[in-house]
């Protein structure tokens, strides 16, 4: 049964091909450092234009962002309706259910939902651009037990696996006239077991069958492994992580001397 | 036994009228135009390549599946309206491997399951369910533990606990790999039985020598369109129709082609047609 | 334990017994067996009669439970304790649970990765596994979106690529359409008229078995019951011309009961189509131009 492992989509970009993933998650920690620096819209607005710059560098469609700008547009409105009326300050515009709503509340609002799009933004253009394949590599140069890292492919695996099963068991006892939708709450939990028997039943089957399969293949039969997947630090790696270490640098320089802040009073 | 289904109306067991079908909108197109029409008792076997469509063409007879474009009723119904529970009444379908459906630790309760389903009286669930272990010869397990049963005895527990809802349309879809030959023809004969009752059976197999031995009509799907449909013994003796669907007429068959210039016919079937024919051909 | 005869027979089982520890009956109990180097063996038998159980004992892969008697491989002694078995390489019944990989080329490189071969080498060798399994080209593709044939086929390069001269098989093709039948066992066949590989197969399609196998062993309730080149196994009553018996080739089955007929006699019988086609071709003829000459 056709189901995505991940939302990496491969694309012939820089980005993607170029930049070592260790490269790629310290640039997903600078965003983070920057959006949470900041809380003035203005800033984080320009900081993400420019991890929206990166997804246009990296070739990812608009529609692929979709999603992701959807749920982040979800937080900007929450986020609009309620800060105004915790934080105060600059001008006011008017009075709202006996409260007085200020210029600074909603900018701080806009603030926090720009930085909640940002680090939503910023992660699925991470998890676009970086294959869990090198990504894996990566960490095990970063220190990450091989055993680690193996079972990290393994689970990847088995969750579309178990997905499949849970689908095709759903329909067979469909097929056996189970329509829980149409059941009372207890019977619905009585006739679940249904469903959950026989994927108990599958799972700890298909573990134990891919268990077996890493075996016959060799895993863990020597101690570390080598690697088709080429990663490498290049010139480029280095001057990315040099100005990604001078942002972050500059940002929390910024933020002590209250910089780029519509208030002190909140992160 | 179970008892013989009243034939009054003769609508078709299945009638599916060009239709086509897509597994997501930017998916390739699986079924193109698929049209096949099944008259209530018969049996009926779906043979092709892997990927062909056939798992996909039986979805859509209970409903799993609803045809993007184009119609299909059973037993002149159509499939878009009711739920998949509601058609189960209508037509049972057997997945290949039993541990997907198993869950009761009784093999009497697994086989309930369904009649219970379908809010039958207790008497008659009670009755449906003892047929249906008597008709697929699992009666003196009905109160072992079903996962302790070896995988052909799960395979019949799995066609007992559709059986047991009497459906008068019947889909298996490749009951037969992962058996044996004694496990294989138990089931296929367990199905021509329920076919004696006048039942529709539609078998998915890639098992061709046991179609030729026991299901009197095949179809063969081929990257989603039907190629053939008739007697079993024409369509399996044209070996270049079911080349294009990656399939091969069963051996007996081909060697009988190539010994045609002795009189040997060439839609030879099975096993004893072929004893039979060269019988008399090297008798005096 | 090397010894002289390790350089002829690759394996040598003697008195194998196993017991999962969930049942009482022995899952192999007393399995007696010597595979010759380049020898290609078939296994068939009943649902749960002791098959896939005994691959795992050749592959090193004992599973929990009472064992008793002695495995050697390559020569090696075979035990839970065993180190890898390099010269092996097992594939399973069940296409979906034994790739592991995201990408085919990923999937590929696993085992040998595993063995902490150079990543040059297997970079190269990924084309070549691929052409020989005939999935060219698929280096990148998602695994999961290979059909059900394609993954059989790659778990099969996954064997080959770790280069084994044993390669163990266990139902390899049970879900595959007769034609993708054919193609993985003209995989095999290529394989084998290449490198000098030992094959042990597991498999129920007699037909594919008669045609291929060097000899054929039949198991049941953990025991081999029955063994023999195909020729001669296959006219055995007892194993397969019952109501109950095992599969054998449709031909087989006809030559049998020409044999019981007394039309041909047992030198005549055979297994293999090519085989049958030309004895009947030719005890045909030979009828035809006596039934001429008589009228
Ligand atoms: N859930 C799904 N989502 C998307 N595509 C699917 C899905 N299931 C099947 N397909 C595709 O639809 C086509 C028909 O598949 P189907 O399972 O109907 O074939 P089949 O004839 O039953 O084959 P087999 O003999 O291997 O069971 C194939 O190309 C398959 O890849
Ligand atoms: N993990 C297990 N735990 C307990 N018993 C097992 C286990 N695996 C197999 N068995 C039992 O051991 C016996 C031999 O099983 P095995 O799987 O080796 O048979 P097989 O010949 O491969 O059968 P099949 O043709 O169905 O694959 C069977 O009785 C089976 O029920
Ligand atoms: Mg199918
Ligand atoms: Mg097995």
């Amino acid at each position: 049964m056709p189901v995505g492992y991940s939302i990496y989509v491969e694309r012939p970009s820089l980005i993607h091909q170029r930049i070592d993933p260790r490269t790629k998650l310290a640039a997903l920690g600078a965003v983070f450092v920057l959006a949470l620096a900041f809380n003035h819209p203005a800033v984080l607005g320009g900081i993400l234009v420019l991890v929206l710059l990166a997804a246009q560098l990296a070739q990812l469609s608009w529609r692929s962002l979709l999603p992701a700008m959807v749920g982040s547009l979800w937080f900007l409105v929450l986020s609009l309706l309620i800060w105004p009326f915790y934080v105060k300050g600059g001008p006011s515009l008017f009075i709202l259910f006996g409260s007085t709503i200020s210029v600074n509340g909603v900018l701080f609002g806009l603030a926090m939902g720009l930085r909640v799009a940002l680090m939503v933004l910023a992660a699925g253009v991470w998890m676009m651009t970086t294959s869990p394949q090198k990504l894996t590599v990566g960490l095990l140069r970063l220190g990450l037990p091989y055993k680690a890292g193996v079972a990290m492919t393994a689970a990847i695996r088995f969750v579309p696996l178990l997905n499949a099963e849970r689908i095709t068991i759903t329909e067979a006892q469909q097929a056996r006239a189970l329509d829980l939708k149409r059941e009372n709450p207890f019977n619905r939990a009585v006739k679940s077991i249904a469903i959950i028997g026989p994927l108990f039943v599958r799972s700890i089957d298909v573990a134990q069958s891919l268990a077996l399969a890493l075996e016959a293949r060799g895993f863990a039969a020597r101690d570390g492994r080598t690697s088709i997947v080429q990663i490498g630090m290049t010139t480029t790696d280095r001057i990315i992580l040099i100005a990604l270490a001078a942002a972050c640098l500059l940002a929390i320089g910024l933020r002590i001397l209250g910089i780029g802040l519509i208030t002190r009073a909140y992160l | 036994m179970a008892e013989p289904v009243q034939l009054q109306r003769m609508e078709p067991a299945i009638d599916v009228s060009e239709v086509r079908f897509r597994y997501s909108a930017s998916g390739p197109e699986v079924l193109h135009d698929v049209s096949l029409r099944v008259e209530q008792g018969e049996y009926v076997a779906l043979i092709g390549q892997n990927g062909g469509g056939k798992t996909t063409l039986a979805k859509h007879f209970n409903g799993l599946l609803k045809p993007v474009a184009g119609v299909v009723r059973t037993m002149g119904v159509d499939t878009r309206g009711p739920s998949v529970a509601e058609l189960a009444r209508t037509v049972g379908y057997v997945y290949q491997n039993p541990d997907h459906q198993i869950f009761a630790q009784k093999v009497r309760t697994e086989v309930a399951f369904g009649p219970h389903n379908l809010k039958l009286p207790p008497e008659e669930a009670a009755r449906r369910v003892d047929e249906a272990l008597e008709l697929v010869g699992l009666r003196e397990y009905a109160d072992e533990f079903a996962f302790s049963l070896g995988r052909g005895l799960r395979q019949k527990l799995a066609v007992a606990s559709v059986l047991a809802m009497s459906p008068p349309v019947l889909v298996v879809d490749e009951p037969t790999t992962g058996l044996d030959l004694q496990g294989s023809r138990n089931i296929l004969d367990l199905l021509g039985r329920w076919n004696a009752d006048g039942r529709t059976i539609i078998v998915i197999t890639h098992d061709l020598a046991l179609v030729a031995e026991r299901v009197p009509r095949t179809v063969v799907i081929s990257g989603g369109r039907i190629i053939a449909d008739g007697a079993t013994s024409t369509v399996l003796s044209e070996a270049d129709l079911l080349g294009k669907a990656f399939l091969r007429p069963p051996q007996v068959t081909r060697v009988a082609q190539r010994l045609q210039k002795f009189g040997i016919a060439s839609d030879v079937m099975t096993v004893a047609q072929l004893r039979a024919q060269l019988r008399l051909a090297l008798g005096e | 334990m090397a010894d002289s005869t390790s350089e002829e027979y690759v394996i040598e089982v003697q008195g194998l017994r196993f017991r999962y520890p969930s049942s009482e009956r022995e899952a192999l109990a007393g399995v007696d067996l010597v595979v010759r180097r380049g020898e290609f063996v078939g296994i068939t038998g009943p649902s749960g009669a002791g098959k896939s159980t005994l691959c795992l004992c050749l592959k090193g892969l004992i599973p929990a439970g009472e064992l008793s008697g002695r495995i050697q491989v390559g020569g090696k002694a075979v035990t839970r304790q065993s180190a890898f078995l390099e010269r092996s390489a097992l594939v399973f019944q069940d296409p979906e649970t034994q790739i592991i990989g995201l990408t085919v080329a990923e999937d590929l490189a696993f085992g040998p990765e595993n063995l902490k071969r150079d990543p040059d080498l297997i970079r190269a060798a990924i084309p070549r596994m691929l052409h020989e399994v005939r999935l060219d080209g698929y280096d990148e593709a998602e695994t999961y979106q290979l059909s059900g044939g394609q993954k059989q086929r790659l778990a099969i390069a996954d064997a080959l690529i770790l280069e084994p001269d044993i390669l163990l098989l266990d139902e390899p093709t049970s879900e595959l359409d007769p034609v993708g039948k054919d193609e993985v066992f003209e995989v095999i066949a290529q394989l084998r008229r290449k490198r000098d590989v030992t094959v042990v197969m597991v498999e129920h399609a007699a037909e594919q078995l008669a045609e291929m196998a060097d000899r054929i062993l039949v198991m049941d309730d953990g025991q081999i019951v029955d063994q023999g080149p195909p020729h001669v196994l296959y006219r055995s009553a007892a194993t397969f011309h019952r109501p109950d018996g095992e599969r054998a080739p449709q031909i087989a089955e006809v030559l049998f009961g020409l044999l019981q007929d007394g039309l041909i006699d047992e030198s005549e019988f055979c297994a293999r189509e090519e085989d049958a086609i030309n004895m009947l071709t030719d005890k045909l003829s030979r009828h035809h131009v006596r039934l001429a000459s008589h009228g």
